[in-house]
């Protein structure tokens, strides 16, 4: 198969319980490689059951899911080499400078120069002063600008972003805006973006989906969305209607 | 992979001067441990002299100075309780810190969404404790050689030399037994205070519970490495005699005992058999990390942050 020809992330029939309670209920999802995926949904809907999966922290209890084509539970490894993760309160160790913390995580992702994939990194999201200066005295955005360098360090070919606004104030929520858009023109990653904030997905995403009660209730492209719902004044409204038009 | 590990733990651990307060304490307790051996020394032979001109002044024989028949290395008998109780909790305290940082801070969701292996991460976290215990340790010998050498007033025989290289690696084995503990306690309880109560819970058990128990319930032989008392009949004794290789702490003191010469003395392979439980509670402890590590929920956080 033409690795460049498989969807960028495939989910068939994805199913996920805790003990007896399903939060994930054969979800089918395919999205295409170059696209911003918003995957919305209330807090407690399954989003980030779903990235875990995809980001192989989790064993699906049914159903199948594909990143790059590999399947995450039979080619784990194939899957790690592929994507990029950031969750939604990364620490790191705040006793460690920025380098240190991105010096091992490259390690840990086999590249070849750690310290140069660094300072690289780090110069390419414009956040070389924050290099030697230490994780534990950074606020929330110098957080997670060293957070969304530890996992474009490797140069992956899908980020998962999970809640990646969360604690941000107006500028870094801009420029996490600003920086995922660069990620997606200029390094062609695909980007699968939790959130439940609908202001991030208008002015990033390309393709948006909707989980509620663990079942993807909808999906379409952002053009596709306001065309199909002319009558609804804003995205919030479309969520609100996609999701009383839910069975 | 585990070499990267290792070295980034023990990386951390300077940085949060975890290093240097483990060798700092085990080190102090090695340099008080000589110290009382030292003044006790220094007691019994002033006692000793005064004795002598005691007796010279009354035109009677001395007799031989008893500090001669003493075993050099049992200067530092102290060592061998400080290691079971201050020592351990000291390693446990730094097995608690590998595994709790990872959880507490969500960095487990990082380390494993990039594809180390479970195992790798394991082996990683227990031989980063092990080089810094063993760092601790071999700066523990260095300083009880020099200390011998200063009250002895001469280098340390060879035979003694290696006696106190064996007891600090017999101490290396049960400190790194405790460490492993640190971090089992945190993946099995998921949250970083219950997993050190879980951990010193242990602890509590190895050094003063089991004792108790194995031993013929002698309260003094969890403070001091005292030999058996005399044997009895009694159902009791019989069976925590039985008991008695399952308690760690007490082989732990009593092969350390004869290492250091302050116990009576026994076949070496006596002693290797005293030594044997250790290695097992070493290997069953590492044996339910790893499997702790391979079911445990990286993504969970800790609800007491």
């Amino acid at each position: 198969m033409n690795a460049a020809s498989t969807p960028a992330i495939e989910l068939r029939g994805l199913r996920y319980a805790y003990d007896r309670e399903e939060v994930l209920c054969g979800i089918d999802l395919t999205i295409d490689r170059g696209e911003i995926f918003g995957f919305l949904g209330h807090n407690g809907a399954g989003k980030t059951t779903a990235v875990n999966i995809l980001t192989t922290l989790l064993t699906p209890t049914g159903g199948s899911a594909t990143v790059g084509g590999f399947d995450v539970v039979a080619a784990r490894a194939a899957v790690t080499g592929l994507i990029g993760y950031l969750p939604s309160e990364v620490r790191m160790y705040g006793h460690l400078t920025a380098t240190e913390n991105l010096v091992f995580f490259a390690k840990l992702s086999g590249v070849a120069d750690p310290g140069r994939a660094a300072a690289d990194t780090l110069a390419y999201l414009g956040a070389a002063d924050l290099a030697d200066r230490r994780v534990g005295t950074f606020s929330s955005g110098m957080r997670q600008r060293v957070g969304i360098a530890q996992a474009i360090l490797h140069r992956p070919q899908v980020l998962f972003l999970d809640e990646p606004t969360a604690g941000l104030d107006p500028l870094g929520v801009r420029q996490l805006r600003e920086t995922i858009v660069r990620l997606n023109r200029e390094l062609g990653m695909t980007v699968f973006m939790n959130t439940h904030l609908l202001s991030e997905v208008a002015k990033v995403c390309t393709t948006i989906g909707v989980l509620s009660g663990g079942e993807l209730i909808y999906k379409d492209s952002i053009a596709a969305t306001v065309a199909r719902f002319p009558d609804e004044a804003s995205l919030e409204d479309i969520y609100v209607r996609v999701g009383s038009d839910a069975p | 992979m585990i070499g990267t590990i290792a070295a980034h733990q023990l990386r951390l651990w300077r940085r949060q001067r975890v290093a240097g307060a483990t060798i700092a304490v085990l080190v102090a307790l090695t340099v008080l441990a000589g110290v009382l051996g030292w003044a006790s020394h220094r007691t019994i032979v002033g006692v000793y002299d005064e004795s002598v001109k005691l007796l010279a002044a009354r035109g009677l024989p001395a007799p031989a100075n008893p500090f001669v028949r003493k075993p050099s290395l049992s200067m530092l008998s102290n060592m061998v309780v400080y290691v079971t109780l201050i020592g351990a909790l000291v390693a446990l305290f730094v097995g608690h810190l590998s595994v709790a940082d990872d959880e507490a801070d969500g960095i487990g969701r990082l380390l494993f969404s990039r594809g180390i292996r479970r195992s790798h991460y394991t082996a990683g976290k227990i031989t980063g404790a092990a080089v810094l215990l063993g760092a601790a340790l071999a700066a523990c010998t260095f300083v009880s050689a020099v200390a011998l050498t200063a009250v002895n007033r001469s280098v340390p025989p060879v035979d003694d030399l290696v006696r106190l290289v064996g007891f600090y690696v017999l101490a290396w084995l049960y400190l790194t037994v405790f460490s492993v503990v640190g971090s089992v306690g945190v993946l099995l309880a998921g949250r970083r205070s219950l997993g050190l109560l879980v951990a010193m819970g242990v602890w509590l058990a190895v050094t003063f519970a089991v004792p108790q128990f194995t031993s013929g319930l002698r309260p003094t032989q969890s403070l001091n490495p005292i030999v058996d008392p005399v044997s009895t009949s009694q159902t009791f004794f019989r069976v925590t005699r039985i008991a008695r290789p399952y308690s760690i702490s007490e082989q732990f003191k009593e092969a350390a005992g004869r290492i250091l010469r302050t116990a009576p003395d026994e076949t070496t392979l006596h002693t290797f058999g005293r030594i044997a439980p250790i290695l097992g509670a070493a290997l069953l402890a590492a044996a339910v990390m790893f499997r702790a590590v391979a079911r445990h929920e990286v993504f969970r956080g800790d609800p007491d942050d």
